[in-house]
């Protein structure tokens, strides 16, 4: 009997940490710290630092852009909050609009970012509302991020010297 | 006590075994980037897969593992289970303990890749004994450890060393394109291999005996006096 329960404990021992070994090779954590938030987004625990956030949010505000994407990135380590990877993206949209060209590798950071938001979002739809901002929903900065990575006889339009940012 | 020696026997077999076999399939993959100071994991690559299998068959061809005693029809369903689990965290372990000891990329991974096929299929066509075979594996990974992580991590060091002087000048033209790792991935790497030899030697040839259909198995069929025991003993 005792042999018998220890078979059990065994098998179901080998398959958990089996599971454990397969699950650390696919997340691939970089760091212990890293484990634990996968961990944590794994069990549905987790949370983004708050406090990070809204430092992140006011040196957004204050047109700090790349200091806020460094502060967002603390706070969603695990990039599994729709909002934060939404201002990310908005972030890296606002730093790389420029009057006469787009920085393209921001504006592609931006696009990964603002993807990644749509992926999380319940249905796919994200609204965020945000009167410091002219775009609310993520369709909408997706958009104007693919446009800005496109090329196209618009891009030697001289009127698009006056266009303005969102 | 012969119920202290059985629970124990048991739990050597059916839990620390297989925890040292993953342990060992866990660390086997695991690097620490020489900058970043980063955890990289390595999945196991094709090679190392078909080495693995190379090996098991070494297992069964040189009485390592009497795979008809392993998982026999006779025996209840649970232990079968527990049974192919076990040699299914040994395959892993194999596999990780190939890709712990292959330079990652480059031309030295088809070089060192070669040289373990050839010696793991040379190997098939030779008469070996458990223990012969287990001193034959030690040789085997101990050799490509001192040439992965002593003679190639040399060649890489940034404070070089007389190793790094002998080996440019043998190998002047020779580009080796291998990613560099801290120092401290040998010590891993190391470990990884202490427990897999160590869940070799703790490997029996035949399960321990907990059905009563093993002894049956064992009456009619001449053994070897080594089956039974693990290596250790």
């Amino acid at each position: 009997m005792q042999t018998r329960l220890i078979q059990i404990t065994g098998i179901i021992w080998t398959l958990v940490y089996a599971g454990i070994i397969v699950w650390i090779y696919a997340t691939e954590p970089r760091s212990f710290k890293e484990v634990a938030t996968n961990s944590q987004v794994a069990a549905g625990v987790y949370e983004i630092n708050q406090e990070k956030f809204n430092n992140a949010l006011a040196l957004f505000r204050r047109e700090q852009f790349r200091a806020a994407r460094d502060e967002w990135a603390g706070a969603d380590p695990a990039q599994k909050d729709p909002r934060t990877q939404f201002y990310v993206g908005y972030a890296c949209y606002r730093e790389g609009w420029g009057r006469v060209y787009y920085d393209d590798a921001l504006f592609k950071l931006g696009l990964e970012a603002v993807n990644r938001a749509i992926a999380l979002a319940p249905n796919g739809t994200l609204v965020v509302d945000d009167p410091n901002l002219q775009m609310h929903s993520a369709a909408e900065l997706k958009a104007e991020l693919e446009q800005g990575t496109e090329t196209g006889w618009k891009d030697v339009n001289p009127l698009k010297l006056f266009r303005q940012r969102k | 006590m012969k119920d202290v020696a059985e629970k124990n026997r048991a739990l050597l077999h059916f839990i620390v075994l297989p925890t040292i076999l993953l342990t060992a399939g866990l660390l086997g993959g695991l690097r620490i980037d020489g900058q970043t100071r980063q955890f990289v994991f390595i999945a196991p690559p094709l090679v190392t897969l078909v080495l693995a299998i190379l090996s098991g068959a070494l297992f069964v061809r040189a009485g390592a593992i009497d795979l008809h005693r392993w998982l026999a029809i006779e025996q209840p369903m649970l232990t079968n289970v527990a049974h192919l689990l076990t040699l299914i965290s040994l395959f892993f372990a194999s596999a990780q303990a190939f890709n712990s000891v292959l330079p990652e990329s480059g031309l030295l991974h088809w070089m060192f890749s070669f040289f373990f096929l050839w010696a793991l299929w040379i190997n098939q066509f030779s008469n070996f004994d458990p223990r012969r075979l287990l001193r034959s594996l030690i040789i085997l990974f101990g050799t490509a450890f001192v040439l992965k992580h002593l003679l190639v991590a040399a060649l890489y060091d940034p404070q070089g060393g007389w190793l790094k002087a002998i080996a440019s000048t043998l190998l002047q033209g020779i580009s080796i394109d291998v990613p560099r790792f801290a120092p401290i991935t040998g010590y891993i790497s190391f470990f990884a291999l202490a427990l897999y030899v160590g869940g070799l030697l703790l490997l029996a040839p035949v399960p321990p005996d907990n059905s009563g259909v093993n002894k049956l198995a064992l009456s009619e069929e001449a053994l070897p006096e080594s089956s039974g025991q693990s290596s250790l003993e």
